[in-house]
Formats: structure tokens, sequence, C-alpha cells
């Protein structure tokens, strides 16, 4: 194969990946842009979604895109849980998160991430398993794109687009995007501000466990009780790269973060790639904190 | 800010007044070095201050409020005041006797009661005090007020303008004092400077102010007489 | 500037006198197990500086904890230096990299701050993992006399010092101006405070006392390894132990460092995580309801020790 053709299958198995990336990381930015809270343990739900795939798989036979609803309906539980436990004291009689609260929830957030990471390596045990998901590849001259990414590539862009759908079009949807920019006046749109942000939650936590489920098809000996160390900062980067609060950045960002880890690795290791996916963090923040994301 | 020129002569209140929009927190922004004008100095005592940060402006003797009062919420009124004390340009370092004087500047408006109160705890009226007491205690000799007197209740506005002037009186500051409260401006104020977008509309005594009909239609949009 | 001490430095005092005793006439095995504590105490006092004073939540803070260790590792291993210089090193080289990454990155605020520490410690354990000189992600293995006393009286100092040095920042001017950073960094500037100077000299501290207690811990463990000298189990446990003990304050660090070392110690014999289990259980446990810790609990439920603890 001539350098281009590997510069451009790079490009196609990362914009597959970032696809992925892009739903494990949206739903932190739910969380973070419409309730403004940041989610240490974000990590953690991801690899419950993951694991959560492996035991459908095993005990159901699910594929991990049959198991993303199951997860989904469950993230859904374990948002409202989340939010009752964690938020819902602090937000309350809140207009804006103070710097306290902030403390709080990073604090708060922090030791939930190392009592789930811990327990699932009680539970689960250390060792890494996978599923073992292939329904064959697809040919387009050179390129032999799996089926499988292909299938969860799609499904994530279809969970992101079906979210804005839902927060712009939906009643319920505007109540939400009011409460994101102003708590008061979500009571004025005739909204009770603790449903809309449990909801919110509910659904960023919904959509975190779906996409730990599809990560699981680029991963097949890696799923561990320890990933969320990984996907977490990568999720960060990505809602960052994106803009916290803008539904699409997760799309760019994850491509984008995609895209550099698979392009970089051709030319260097695995880790250089991924710090460097990391270390863009420091000049967008440095120079383009919104975001690449325009508007 | 379109053209906006003009001088805070010493120990003088020049009030600011304009519609919503017009550029008055910007314009104390920038006098203060928490913005950078594109064009145009800021000159305190022949020296030139707006390219400077704003911790370094209070160094040189201007001290600027918040609009929305922001207190150290979880250190006392005290130790709130005496953090200006130690970071003005008092020449101050040592905690204790900053606290001492702390406590001299909060009975000084009013509020030597409210010494150990946690910040955070205070009313609206107290925070804004404590707002103002912070900027005399840097030791500034020139006073950026954003809008101290809003939000007030008629009893407690007779009193902060009584306050005003007494501590006028007795330490002689210059001020700026931006406000939406007419009855404030127009009592304290020696000049009045109206903005309207960014453009100085009119500059005069108080009452040449109100009773421009270009400031009038400003505010209200046509011609009218005042009430 | 320098009052009369209060009743708390005299007590730390104590503490560590009782410390210092405890290690010369009860033997290796108790100074041994006495090391690691210092070693968590010396970090959390470390991370205290910037976190539980600034209020900068730097999750990252392993970052200097691993260059403390590589440096004293590298420095004895290959050119057969004394531990001490390599604890100097560690030191020197913490200082230097928090001088240079706290001139970048400590304008980001709260979260984004956060994350950018995190984000530099993955990418510099990839980096390190590229370099041959420093193991490739292998050991690097220290040969030593085993000194149990130095080791032990290294980090005693260095701890006294963290000690005298935060209870002594506390109490004077550069102590109002941490506090108000804290509380509401714009209005600090308004009165004069220079954030940028405090921020970058807590964090510098942090980057100090950090590295000379990694390079410590890489001479009481005889080596360091890529994986976990980048681990974010420290961490998260230097923030547990001073929001365990009580963020910014002189005796939280010491206190929670006791708390979170001393059960582990026993547990250790049981199942491998169930000191952080229990850890992440406390933390959050204290992040919702007692957010200023022990330290706080006891100041605010009696007008005596209020005053007196610090």
């Amino acid at each position: 194969m001539v350098a281009a053709d590997l510069v451009v299958r790079d490009l196609v198995f990362g914009l597959l990946l970032g696809c992925v990336f892009s739903v494990v990381a949206h739903g932190l930015n739910i969380i973070w842009g419409i309730v403004k809270v940041i989610n240490i343990a974000h990590g953690e739900f991801i690899m419950l979604g993951a694991y959560g795939a492996y035991f459908l798989n095993l005990f159901a036979g699910l594929t991990p895109l049959e198991a993303a609803p199951v997860d989904a309906a469950i993230g859904l539980l374990v948002g409202y849980a989340f939010y009752y436990t964690f938020l819902h004291r602090e937000l309350r009689d809140k207009e804006t998160i103070t710097l306290q609260s902030e403390m709080v929830t990073l604090a708060a957030t922090f030791g939930l991430s190392l009592f789930v990471s811990n327990l699932a390596i009680i539970l689960f045990t250390g060792n890494p398993v996978g599923i073992n998901y292939n329904p064959g590849t697809l040919q387009f001259g050179y390129l032999h794109v799996p089926l499988a990414a292909l299938y969860v590539a799609i499904l994530s862009v279809l969970i992101i687009t079906g979210t804005w759908l839902f927060l712009e079009r939906t009643f319920i949807g505007s109540a939400i995007r009011a409460y994101a920019q102003d708590v008061t006046a979500t009571e004025l749109v005739g909204a009770n501000p603790a449903k809309v942000a449990s909801l919110a939650t509910a659904l960023g936590f919904a959509v975190t466990m779906a996409g730990g489920a599809l990560l699981t098809v680029w991963i097949p000996v890696g799923i561990n009780p320890l990933m969320g160390a990984l996907y977490a900062p990568i999720s960060f980067v990505i809602v960052v790269l994106g803009g916290p609060g803008k539904m699409w950045g997760s799309l760019v960002g994850g491509l984008t973060l995609g895209v550099v880890i698979d392009v970089v690795q051709a030319f260097t290791t695995v880790e250089i790639a991924y710090a460097a996916a990391f270390l863009i963090l420091i000049p967008v923040l440095v120079f383009r904190p919104e975001g690449l994301l325009k508007r | 800010m379109k053209d906006v020129s003009f001088e805070l002569p010493e120990s003088a209140v020049l009030g600011l007044i304009g519609p919503n929009g017009s550029g008055k927190s910007t314009l104390l922004n920038i006098i203060a070095g928490l913005e950078k004008p594109t064009s145009g100095i800021v000159k305190l005592d022949r020296k030139r201050i707006d390219n400077l940060e704003a911790n370094r402006v209070v160094g040189y003797g201007l001290a600027k409020t918040h609009q929305i009062p922001k207190p150290f919420s979880n250190m006392t009124a005290r130790e709130n005041v005496a953090v200006a004390v130690l970071y003005g340009r008092r020449n101050i370092h040592s905690p204790s006797l900053a606290l001492q004087e702390a406590e001299r500047i909060l009975s000084l408006v009013g509020m030597r009661s409210r010494n150990d109160a946690s910040a955070g705890s205070l009313t609206v009226q107290e925070k804004k005090r404590l707002e103002f007491a912070r900027a005399l205690a840097t030791g500034a000799s020139v006073l950026l007020l954003d809008e101290v007197f809003a939000g007030l209740s008629p009893e407690e506005l007779k009193d902060s303008i009584q306050l005003f002037r007494k501590l006028h009186e007795e330490l002689h500051f210059s001020a700026l004092v931006v406000e939406h409260v007419m009855r404030a401006v127009l009592n304290l104020s020696h000049k009045v400077i109206v903005l309207e977008e960014g453009r100085v509309i009119a500059t005069g005594s108080p009452d040449e102010v109100v009773h421009n009909d270009r400031v009038i239609e400003a505010y209200l949009g046509s011609k009218k007489s005042a009430a | 500037m320098i009052e009369k001490p209060g009743l708390t430095l005299y007590g730390l005092f104590i503490v560590m006198a009782l410390l210092a005793a405890a290690a010369l006439l009860l033997g290796v095995a108790v100074s041994s197990i006495l090391v690691l504590l210092l070693v968590y105490a010396a970090l959390a006092y470390s991370i205290n500086f910037i976190t539980g004073m600034i209020g900068y939540v730097d999750f990252g803070h392993v970052l200097f904890m691993a260059i403390g260790s590589y440096a004293l590792a590298t420095l004895v291993s290959h050119y057969e230096a004394n531990p001490l210089l390599g604890v100097g090193l560690g030191a020197l080289l913490g200082l230097v990299f928090a001088l240079g990454i706290g001139l970048v990155i400590l304008r980001f605020r709260g979260v984004y701050f956060a994350i950018t520490t995190v984000v530099l410690v993955l990418a510099a354990y990839n980096i390190v993992l590229q370099f041959p000189q420093l193991g490739a992600g292998g050991e690097i293995i220290v040969n030593l006399t085993f000194q149990p006393l130095a080791t032990y009286f290294t980090i005693w100092t260095i701890v006294l010092i963290e000690i005298v040095l935060t209870y002594y920042v506390n109490r004077s001017r550069i102590g109002f101006g941490i506090r108000a950073i804290k509380n509401e960094e714009d209005a600090a500037s308004s009165v004069g405070v220079s954030p940028r100077t405090l921020k970058l000299t807590g964090y510098m501290l942090g980057g100090l006392f950090g590295g000379a207690a990694g390079a410590v811990y890489a001479w009481s463990i005889s080596g360091v390894t890529a994986g976990p000298a980048f681990d974010f189990t420290f961490s998260l446990l230097m923030l547990a132990m001073i929001i365990i003990g009580g963020v910014g304050t002189s005796i939280g660090p010491l206190l929670g460092a006791v708390v979170v070392y001393i059960p582990s110690y026993f547990l250790l014999t049981t199942v491998a995580q169930a000191q952080p289990l229990i850890i992440g259980l406390l933390v959050i446990i204290m992040a919702l309801f007692l957010p200023d810790g022990i330290v706080g609990l006891l100041r605010r439920s009696n007008e005596h020790l209020r005053l007196v603890l610090e």
C-alpha cells in the first residue's frame, strides 16, 4: 500500500473511532452543559456500560448494538439516583454553581470514582475481558472496514442526533435548555427545576452507559475495571474541544481526537499518539477556550 | 466607547449616568485595569495606568467596587477588609495590625457590629457597605463605585447617601460614581457625565444635566419635560 | 509579622517528636512502617499548598511525586550518588517543573485546571515510556545499603519543614491573600492581591515538596516503575487526606495521613482494594456532609477548639 493509502485508512478508522468517542463523551457534555456539574466518575460509568454489554452478551447473547439500549435504560435509573444522592442538596436553591459547590461535587464524584472502580475490581476481578462480535468486513478497494465499527459509528451519530432533536424539538427539551441558561427562568416556563435537572442528569448517564456498550467493539480484549482512567480524560478533552454544552461539540471533539490518535499513531507510537491527543487540550484552552465549534 | 474624555479632579465626585448598555460599566472596567482600551490612555496623577493589571492599579491608589458584591464569603467582614488593608497601598503587612485597622474602617461605615459575621451571611446592603469598606481600606484616593446605591429601600438609601457625604467630607477621596439611582447621583455629584451608546452626550452640574433635552430623550426616547 | 505561635504548632511539634522517638527507640520494623506514613503526610502537605489553601484542585499532583522518584532513581542507579542528593534533585526538579507548567496552566480556572493536570500526567507517562534511560516502562532499581534511619529522618525533616511553612503561611499576610483568592479570585485582584504570584508560589511549593516526597518514596521502596509512579491513586489519596483532615489547615494533612494510612496498613493483608474503596466512600461522605474535614468539624463544635485548632 502506498503512503497516501495508509493515511486514508488511518483517517477512516480515526473517524469511525471518533464517532464512538463522541458518544462516550456526550453524556459528560450533557451533564456539564446543562446541570453545570462535572462528574469525575464519568469514566467509571463508561466502564459499567462496557461490563453491562459484556454480561448481556455472556448471559443473553446480546450484541453490543442490542446491549446499548438496555444499558441506556439502566443508565437512566442510575442517573436519577446520582442526581438525588449527589446533586439535589447542592443545586436545590442555587441560582449558580458557586466555587464551594463545585469543589464539593468534584470531591464527591472523585470519591465515587475510587469507590466504583475498586468495587468493580472486587466484583469482576482485574482480568480484562472482551466481547466477540464480528459480523464481517466491508471492502472498499484496499480498505477493510469492520462492519462492527461501522454499525457502532452509525448508532453513535444517531444517538447524538437523537439527543439534539430531543432538546430542540420537544417541550421538555426546551425546558432543559432553559434550565441550562438560567435556572430561575425554568420556573417561568412552567417547569420544575429539580425535575429538569434530574432528567438531564439521567439522560447524560443513559448516553454514557450506552456509549460504554458501543465502545466494547473497539476493545475486544480491553474491558477492565480501570478503563475509566483512560476514557474519562478522553471524554473531558473531547468536551472541552467541542465546547461544554454544545451538543454537536461532542461529535466535533470526538472526531478530532479519533483522527489525531489514529493518524499520529501511523508515524510514531501509540503512546505518543495518546500523549499528543491529550496535550491538544492546552493550546485549545489557551487560545480558544470556548471550543473549536463556532457559535 | 467613542471619544470619551474627561478629568476627575482631586476630591471631586463625578456622577456617570446613562441608559442601559451605554458603556458605563465598561468604562469603569477600563479605568480599573480589568479591560484594555483599544485606543486611548488612562492617567492617574500623571502616571499612565491603562497598561497595568487590575491589582497593580490598586497600588497606585485606585479601587473599584463590584456591581454585584463579591465578598470573600468564608471570611469574616473584618477579615475581608483586612485583606484590602494588607494588599492596598497602605504598606501595612502585619495581620494583627491589619485586623485592627479593618475594625476601624468597618466602624466608619457603620458595620462594627458585623465585624465577626461571615461575609456570606450579610444582607445585600451590608455586602455593598463591605465592598465600599474594602475599597476604602486599600488606601485608595480614587474610588470607582459601580451602582453602590442600587437595590436599597428608601430608608437604606437615605442612610447610605448620608454616610457617603460624611465620609467624603472626612476623607476627601475622589469618586467616579456609576448610578441608576438618580437621587444619589444628583445629591452627591459635583459634576455629571451622561453616556449613551459609548458616547458622551452631556456634561455639567447635576441640575443642568437633568434638564438637558438630549439626556431626557436618551432615557425616555422622545422629547418630554422632566417631571 | 512573626507572632507568637499557638497551641497547634506546639501540638504538631510534640507529635513529630513522638514520631522521632518511636523510630529511634522501637526498632527497624516500626520505622519502616512509619516512613510510609511520613511520605503520605509529606505528600498531603504538598498538595495542601495548591489545592487546600488556594483551592485549585490538582488531580495531577502525582506528577511531581513521579518526577522526584525518577530523579532519585536515575541519579543513584546511573551515577551512584548519595540518595540525599537524589532527594535534593527531586525537590529541585519538582520546583522547576511546577514553575514551567504553572506559568501556562494556572490561568485556567476550576475544572479546566483540574482536567489539564490530569492530561499532563497521562502525557508525561506516555512520554516516559519512550525513554530507555528512564526505564522505558520497566523498573529502575536502586541498590542501596539498607539505611532505614537515614530515610526516615530525611522525610521526617521534610514534613517538619512543611508543617512550619504551612503554619506560618496561614498566619501571615500571604495567608490572607491566599484565602481571598480561594474565596473570590476576581475580588482579590480588586483589592490589590496578585493572584498570579500567589497561585504560582503555592503550585511551586507543591511541586518542591511533592518532588522531595517522591524521591524519598523511591528511596524507601528501592526503585521506581513507570506504571505505579504515575498512578492516579496517589493523587486521589493525597486529595483524600486533605479532605478528610481539613483543607488548608496546618493539622489537616497530618491528621488525614494518619486516618488514611494506619487502617490501610492493616487492611493490606485482606483485600487490596479495600483501602481505596473505603477511602472513596469516606471522601464521598466528607465532601457531601463535612467539606471542611475533621478539623473543620472540631472547630465548629466547640468555641475553644475554634480558637486553638489551625
